[in-house]
């Protein structure tokens, strides 16, 4: 179906039109034309200015300009997507949508495409007013061009994960953007100081936007260029950032995509199916590893690359990448893994209501697989230094598999133990295993303590050769294991609680 | 018997702690009205949302005009109308947009013609041009009404249709499920107001606790529940007609002057003999009335606990 047919798409436009779209587009227009009459003001006389030049003048005013397209396009867009399909949801049109001979990804591409018609506006109004901008600065036309595609790549890439959150969100959540903002402010931010090394600066399309403004043209893989300049490189390939930023998000918008169409068409499916959380976590863990290669070239521990600018601070990087790997198995988990209720009825529709099943249905064993894809990506870094290093890589493996079955312990145990009181026992929990232990180290100025926790043994060996006691680090990974196998009991038993279990009737009144 | 239009077979749904539907079995002819009783809780909407397709079954099939559920979900969402317990609309779009909008979805031939027959057919014509949230609580019913009929779909289920609405909606309501009969939809209704159901449903199924507790002709639930509520006046001594009525078959015998009312346990051909003893002995019966067709009598004796 056409978009312009689309039922969605047009009742959302005309929702958005009914409410008005004048003011909107003229406070874009304001904001633009200010900018714009900035660059004439200068062009005019530009003894008034401290610009050393029109380009110059013309890119603090262009970057003005897309400062606010984004901000308009990516989060604006997003919370209005979310919140539409949230208040839908919520006023049972949704369903009413569902109900009819529309296909799901019809229904998805009418939200994604209409909710957000009003941002559209604004963001095609500050990017005209922008190109003007570029042509009256003498800049090249590929600057706008460039960062146009990466502002769209962007934003469609946030406007299927707004749709996805619209479909997860219990009810309609005004601050979902601002909580998005502050977010991704912060991952910007602490992510900024590894510049071409972090993944995050391309699936946030950062270092792609600021080489453009540096004049990329001129970068090729060259690890004397400045840090933002040169291109990056996977496994020592160089790739255009902006070739990147968008193959990434492209690639992960693929499983956005299914998992919304696939919500669509039956919202009680989970977000993500095992093999697409496979998938996403081996892209991610495939490409940070690459992007960090030129690091270490395999050798780590051993030495630095003689050209890396980050022989001063380079180090960090593996834990800090092994603590990501950590945190994004545990989302992954918590998103594909099924709710035990839902595998309770599976059971009973098939009728094999046992612990196999059980497994295999479980987060257990995609944590399995999970902490398997990272401990190969992590072999990366040591297949040249193997033999000198090979203790660190086992004990980083081990972290990881301790970390990720605990977590899915964890998670199915509380599910099943407290139901929707879960989701406090497992914050709880998580405190106590791995944050609570660093607290007790501030405290008693313990260095000890602080490797107890369950995110420690691995981050500790991988910040660098000289940093951990391994045999000690060893016996902490051995506490977590056995910690691990005190969780599987009670998961277990749980299980078999739930499966004994007859299923109840509503109470007679 | 003619094949069923609607066919639901060993029907479970199961939420995380309690099973909401079990084992529920129930055929729909074509051209029938069956309404669904039951107290709150029983697993009516929940019964609804899995025979529209929203809400996923642990087993059992669903089956429109032959076309299963879980195999032709298309086929199936083209055949059957589904109006929830409440009114999902768009606030900011006008009646006639609203109507466009599911007529676009549903891919509606002449989309103009229908969308008008169905407002008149709603009596909301007049009021075409109002934005949905100026419609009050009935008439936005009878709007989310038109946009179930605006594909004009064989199987018609009605969750609640009268919730919410004051004597005056539900006046209308009444008419228009009356028009819908005449128009020879097959309906699926629930509702807790079972006057509402007296007069438009030829059949009934009974719910509780998830389970199916009776269904069938509402003409012959009485007897399949076993009694029948009878009210009778005569014309003359009451002695004979007590000494008659206080036979076989006949309990719970109340007598009034010139009149009874009892539960008669028998067939309708016993019935039929007991009048006609009535008429024999010289009592002159001036009204006779059964009550056994009332869905409320077959509610009541079908030992559901609840009636709003």
């Amino acid at each position: 179906m056409n978009l312009t047919e689309n039922p969605i798409f047009l009742t959302q436009k005309r929702l958005i039109h009914r409410a008005g779209v004048l003011a909107a587009g003229l406070i874009a227009a304001l904001v633009g034309l200010s900018l714009l009459s900035g660059l004439i003001a200068y062009l005019a006389d530009p003894r008034d200015f401290d610009f050393k030049s029109p380009q110059e003048a013309g890119r603090i005013f262009y970057g003005w300009t897309i400062g606010v397209e984004i901000l308009v396009l990516v989060i604006g867009g997003f919370s209005r997507i979310s919140q539409a399909l949230a208040n839908d949801r919520k006023a049972g049109l949704w369903d009413s949508n569902r109900l009819t001979p529309l296909k799901p990804r019809e229904i998805v591409t009418g939200y994604w495409f209409g909710s957000a018609l009003r941002e559209v506006y604004m963001g095609a109004i500050l990017a005209g007013i922008g190109l003007v901008i570029v042509i009256l600065a003498k800049l090249p036309v590929t600057l706008w061009l460039g960062t146009q595609i990466l502002i769209l790549s962007t934003t469609l890439f946030f406007g299927l994960l707004a749709s996805l959150v619209g479909m997860a969100l219990q009810r309609p959540q005004n601050g979902i953007g601002i909580l998005l903002v502050v977010s991704f402010a912060f991952l910007q931010v602490f992510s900024f100081m590894f510049t071409r090394l972090a993944i995050t600066n391309f699936l946030l399309p950062s270092y792609g936007i600021v080489n453009l403004f540096l004049d990329g043209s001129r970068a090729v893989n060259d690890y004397d260029t400045p840090d933002w300049l040169a291109w990056p490189g996977i496994f020592g390939l160089p790739v255009p950032p902006i070739i990147l930023s968008v193959a990434l998000q492209f690639a992960v918008g693929i499983f956005l995509w299914r998992a919304t169409v696939r919500k669509t068409a039956n919202p009680f499916q989970p977000l993500l199916l095992r093999w697409e959380a496979m998938a996403i976590f081996g892209l991610v863990a495939a490409l940070q590893h690459g992007l960090i290669w030129e690091v270490w070239h395999g050798r780590f521990g051993v030495q630095l690359h003689n050209h890396s600018d980050y022989a001063a601070n380079g180090q960090p990087l593996l834990a800090i990448t092994h603590g990501g790997m950590l945190l994004l198995g545990m989302a992954l988990l918590a998103l594909a893994s099924p709710l035990p209720e839902r595998v309770r009825v599976e059971a009973l529709r098939t009728g094999s209501g046992n612990l196999r099943m059980i497994f295999s249905r479980s987060a257990i064993s995609l944590a399995l697989a999970l902490s398997g894809i990272a401990s190969a990506a992590l072999l990366m870094q040591f297949v040249r230094s193997f033999r000198e290093e090979g203790l660190a890589w086992a004990l980083a493996t081990g972290n990881l598999f301790a970390f990720l079955l605990m977590f899915s312990l964890l998670l199915e145990y509380c599910r099943l133990r407290f139901k929707r009181r879960a989701v406090g026992f497992i914050a709880l929990w998580l405190f106590v295993l791995c944050v609570l232990p660093f607290i007790l180290a501030g405290v008693f100025s313990s260095e000890v303590l602080a490797k107890l926790s369950f995110l420690a043994p691995g981050t500790v060996v991988l910040a660098g050769p000289e940093t951990g006691d391994l045999e000690f680090l060893a016996g902490c990974t051995f506490i977590h294991f056995f910690v691990v196998v005190l969780l599987f009991y009670a998961w277990q038993r749980e299980w078999k609680s739930l499966l004994a279990t007859p299923a109840s009737l509503p109470p007679a009144r | 018997m003619s094949n069923p239009v609607l066919a639901i077979e060993h029907l479970r749904v199961d939420f995380p702690e309690v099973m909401a539907v079990n084992d529920l079995s129930l055929t729909i002819e074509a051209g029938d009205a069956c309404g669904l009783i039951g107290p709150n809780g029983a697993g009516k909407t929940t019964t609804m949302r899995a025979v529209s397709g929203l809400q996923e079954c642990t087993r059992g099939s669903v089956r429109v005009d032959g076309h299963e559920l879980a195999r032709e979900p298309e086929e199936l969402k083209r055949r059957l109308g589904f109006m929830p317990d409440f009114c999902p609309v768009y606030d900011q779009l006008t009646a006639t947009e609203f109507l466009d909008h599911f007529a676009r979805a549903y891919d509606v031939p002449d989309r103009a013609k229908r969308i008008g027959e169905c407002l008149e057919l709603t009596w909301l014509t007049e009021k075409r041009d109002a934005l949905c949230e100026e419609l009050s609580r009935g008439m936005k019913q009878r709007l989310v009404l038109a946009k179930t009929l605006l594909p004009n779909p064989q199987v018609l289920l009605l969750d609640e249709p009268a919730s919410g609405l004051d004597p005056l909606g539900r006046i209308e309501l009444r008419k228009l499920l009356l028009k819908l009969r005449e128009l020879g939809k097959t309906v699926l209704i629930s509702s807790h107001i079972l006057t509402e159901l007296s007069g438009f449903c030829n059949k009934a199924a009974i719910m509780e606790r998830g389970k199916l507790v009776v269904s069938g002709a509402i003409a012959e639930l009485g007897q399949i529940l076993g009694r029948r509520q009878m009210s009778v006046k005569w014309r003359s001594a009451d002695g004979p007609a007590l000494q008659i009525l206080k036979g076989a078959g006949v309990q719970n015998l109340e007598t009034a002057v010139q009149g009874a009312t009892f539960e008669f346990a028998g067939n309708a051909d016993a019935l039929d003999e007991l009048l006609k003893t009535l008429v024999v002995a010289g009592v002159r019966v001036t009204e006779w009335r059964g009550s056994g067709d009332d869905l409320e009598q077959i509610f009541l004796q079908s030992g559901a606990k609840e009636l709003m």
